[in-house]
């Protein structure tokens, strides 16, 4: 029973444990009170999983008002199971940004990261426990201020550009879906989703019009927030600039809030049967499948390796928005358990990339023999652009395999290219990396062998990362059920 | 700034106007206005102070450090004693029991009182920064 | 079609600067007018939730003297969520701006197209 107030406990602590950390004098202990925060908050997670597995999925109030009027937090399986990932990243993320830090962050400023991304975590986790509309918004602009805090705390110049750059998009997505809600809340007079829901039900078929428009503002707005193919120009230039932690936690955690939130509306406050009726699914799969392509073409074209991985996270949101645009329910499954298996893998390669970037430079011409000098960095890296391309086992493969399966199933088989011609794309710009590491013969003359690697104790948060890909990949049966038994 | 005019004026006003953003802030459940509204009133009493006396006297009066920590602590009380509402509603325990208080009393507010006076904390401060930001010199 | 228009005149209004709004903010330059473009959008969705709340005849939520019912009032929940619309508007302002500021600082201009062209070496794609 107590249980019940874990996923609201865990917010509260991040942001109240995010506040100490100007006050207290010494670094290392706002670094401690970070990772305890974050630890904490998992160990909850957790202990929430379990209560639901045997008791179900529920509503919690918060506060002294019942649903209508008060906020409400429902929390099912998909939720806790996307909050054990974040808050598992996220305190991993951490972990290994206690070794890089104070490279790449001015000394004065480090207390500020933390204090941010423990805001930026409790906002995602906000995002996606609550089932209240307006909540969600002012969550979703809180992690808006706390992500482009992280780009921006370089304070390099093309740092304050590309946060400007994605500050202005992100602004102009905020008041897209601002309005949306101002839409729906006109015809529905409700703010709580299941409410909503419930009232869409009897009036839909009279504010068809209205229905229409909000439903295109919210996904246009979450496409502005979650890069959807053309609405991604601000993610490559903030994900590159960005120092390596913090893109690791913008392209693992929050492109997936966004695109989290977009199912939950089309799924809780639309349901799927209205939204059929209209061609924004059909809008959701071509901007998908076109990302899936031209994402990747634009990653081959890139020559700095940190933009080839930004532009890679725009096809493989471009994946989850054609598992949505799908439109049934294993497109759906499929499209979280992808959020889940990118999440892990776009954290190792910003993390391993990284790691490898310390050493030698940006471009990809540079990594050219780093496998001799940082075999167990570019091993890591290997691993994770395996489950990027597809290899069997891993995580990517699976999600590959049952988008395929979807499609199939949505008898859309003309997008099984699309899937087959992406894959290849993939693997067009990861494989040469991880060759050119290996066997880049030009570059091995007087390179010793493990000069460059990390000692194991800074590589090991990256490396349970990798272990946490190949048990999503071997355990991918129970996660997928338990993902499509709470569905709807 | 030296103007002996605006010197004068400013240190009979700037009490009048930080007394008034307190009013604000206390009778915030009585009567319009609050924390929001009371805690602007007392920054831009702030920015008054900071244009009229210049860099060195408001930073050796409003150390940045101080502020910084009086605003972190008024966050996390706010967070504490909202977070403990939160959890007790939505458990439906009831240790104790926050009173709800009756119109027309100040002191009665229940927890409106307190979490007005930080909320009137962080904005005084807040505002008082941002306005630091864009003008010359540092906060 | 043009009655409903007439009719519903605050909400016209509001689509109307929603456009004004979102036009600024997408085809100018200027940082700064991009930041203006901003706040006319921000403010237009302010006072198109409100007009949904607002109902003729009846007095601003506050119980002055005796309570006169649910009737004689109008709705108080879209005046409540505006006024965090505004705080999140203000604090997004603010943080552009600080931004704006910084750009200036750094590349000596505030126009977006200009400071495009100075790019670094290795951000030569689109």
């Amino acid at each position: 029973m107590i249980a019940r107030n874990f996923p609201l406990l865990t917010i509260m602590i991040l942001l109240i444990c995010s506040f100490i950390m100007p006050i207290v004098k010494e670094a290392k202990t706002f670094k401690k009170l970070s990772i305890i925060s974050m630890g904490a908050s998992v160990v909850l997670n957790i202990s929430t999983l379990i209560y639901i597995k045997y008791d179900g999925s529920f509503f919690y109030r918060v506060g002294h008002w019942d649903a209508p009027w008060g906020i409400e937090l429902h929390i099912g399986m998909i939720e806790i199971i996307i909050g054990i990932l974040f808050t598992l990243v996220a305190s991993l993320v951490i972990w290994y940004s206690f070794y890089s830090v104070d490279t790449e962050i001015p000394k004065e400023k480090i207390r500020f990261y933390y204090l941010l991304i423990n805001i930026l975590i409790a906002s995602l986790l906000g995002i996606v426990y609550s089932n209240d509309l307006f909540n969600s918004f002012v969550f979703i602009e809180v992690s808006t201020l706390a992500s482009c805090g992280i780009v921006v705390i370089k304070d390099k110049k093309e740092n304050i550009k590309a946060t400007l750059k994605y500050l202005i998009l992100s602004i102009l997505g905020s008041g897209l879906f601002l309005m949306g809600i101002a839409f729906i809340y006109s015809i529905t007079g409700n703010l709580n989703m299941t409410f909503i829901h419930n009232e869409l039900a009897e009036i839909y078929i009279k504010y068809q019009n209205t229905i229409l428009i909000s439903l295109a503002l919210f996904t246009v707005g979450l496409g502005v927030k979650s890069a959807m193919f053309p609405l991604h120009i601000w993610l490559p230039d903030a994900h590159s600039n960005a120092p390596s932690t913090s893109s690791a936690l913008l392209s693992a955690l929050v492109l997936k809030a966004f695109v989290f939130m977009l199912i939950k509306i089309l799924l809780r406050v639309f349901s799927l049967e209205i939204v059929i009726q209209y061609r924004v699914l059909d809008l959701l799969l071509i901007l998908g499948s076109i990302g899936m392509i031209f994402g990747s073409v634009l990653a081959i074209m890139q020559k700095n390796i940190k933009r080839v991985i930004a532009y890679s996270s725009v096809a493989q949101m471009g994946y989850i928005f054609y598992g949505i645009g799908l439109g049934n329910s294993l497109g759906l499954t499929i499209s979280i358990f992808h959020i889940i298996s990118h999440a892990l893998t776009k954290s190792t390669l910003f993390l391993a990339v990284g790691s490898m970037m310390e050493q030698t430079g940006k471009n990809l011409s540079d990594l050219k023999g780093i496998g001799k000098e940082m075999p167990v960095t570019l091993g890591i890296f290997t691993i994770g652009a395996f489950s990027m391309v597809g290899i069997p086992i891993l995580p990517g493969f699976i999600s590959k395999w049952y988008f395929a399966l979807a499609t199939i199933d949505a008898s859309k088989l003309i997008y099984l290219g699309v899937i087959l011609l992406s894959s290849l794309l993939n693997a067009v710009y990861y494989f040469p990396i991880i060759i050119n590491g290996y066997f880049g013969e030009e570059n091995l003359k007087g390179k010793v062998f493990m000069s460059k690697n990390k000692p194991v104790k800074e590589l090991l948060p990256v490396l349970i990362l990798t272990v946490g890909i190949i048990l999503v990949g071997i355990f991918n049966k129970g996660i997928i059920n338990a993902i499509n038994k709470s569905l709807i | 700034m030296k103007s002996t005019i605006l010197y004068e004026v400013s240190k009979f006003l700037i009490p009048i106007i930080q007394l008034f953003g307190i009013y604000i802030i206390f009778h915030g459940h009585l009567s319009p206005g609050g924390g929001f509204a009371g805690g602007t009133i007392i920054g831009a009493g702030l920015i008054l102070y900071r244009i009229v006396f210049g860099e060195e006297k408001a930073q050796e009066k409003l150390k940045y450090t101080k502020l910084l920590n009086l605003m972190c602590g008024s966050l996390i009380t706010y967070g504490i004693l909202k977070g403990y509402s939160f959890i007790v509603g939505g458990s439906n325990v009831h240790l104790f029991d926050i009173p709800l208080g009756k119109p027309g009393d100040i002191l009665s507010g229940g927890l409106i009182l307190p979490l007005n006076i930080c909320v009137g904390i962080v904005v005084s401060v807040v505002i008082y920064f941002l306005f630091n930001l864009f003008y010359e010199g540092e906060i | 079609m043009m009655e409903g228009i007439l009719n519903n005149y605050y909400e016209t209004g509001a689509i109307i600067l929603f456009g004004v709004g979102f036009v600024t903010l997408l085809m100018h330059n200027n940082l700064i007018k991009k930041i203006i473009g901003m706040n006319i959008m921000d403010t237009a969705v302010f006072l198109f939730f409100i007009s949904k709340g607002y109902i003729e005849d009846r007095q601003a939520p506050i119980v002055r003297g005796v309570h006169k019912g649910v009737e004689g009032y109008i709705n108080p929940i879209p005046t409540a969520l505006m006024l965090t619309g505004i705080v999140v508007a203000v604090s997004m302002t603010a943080f552009a701006l600080g931004l704006t500021v910084k750009i200036y600082e750094e590349y000596g201009t505030v126009d977006l197209g200009q400071i495009m062209k100075m790019r670094g070496d290795e951000n030569d794609d689109s």
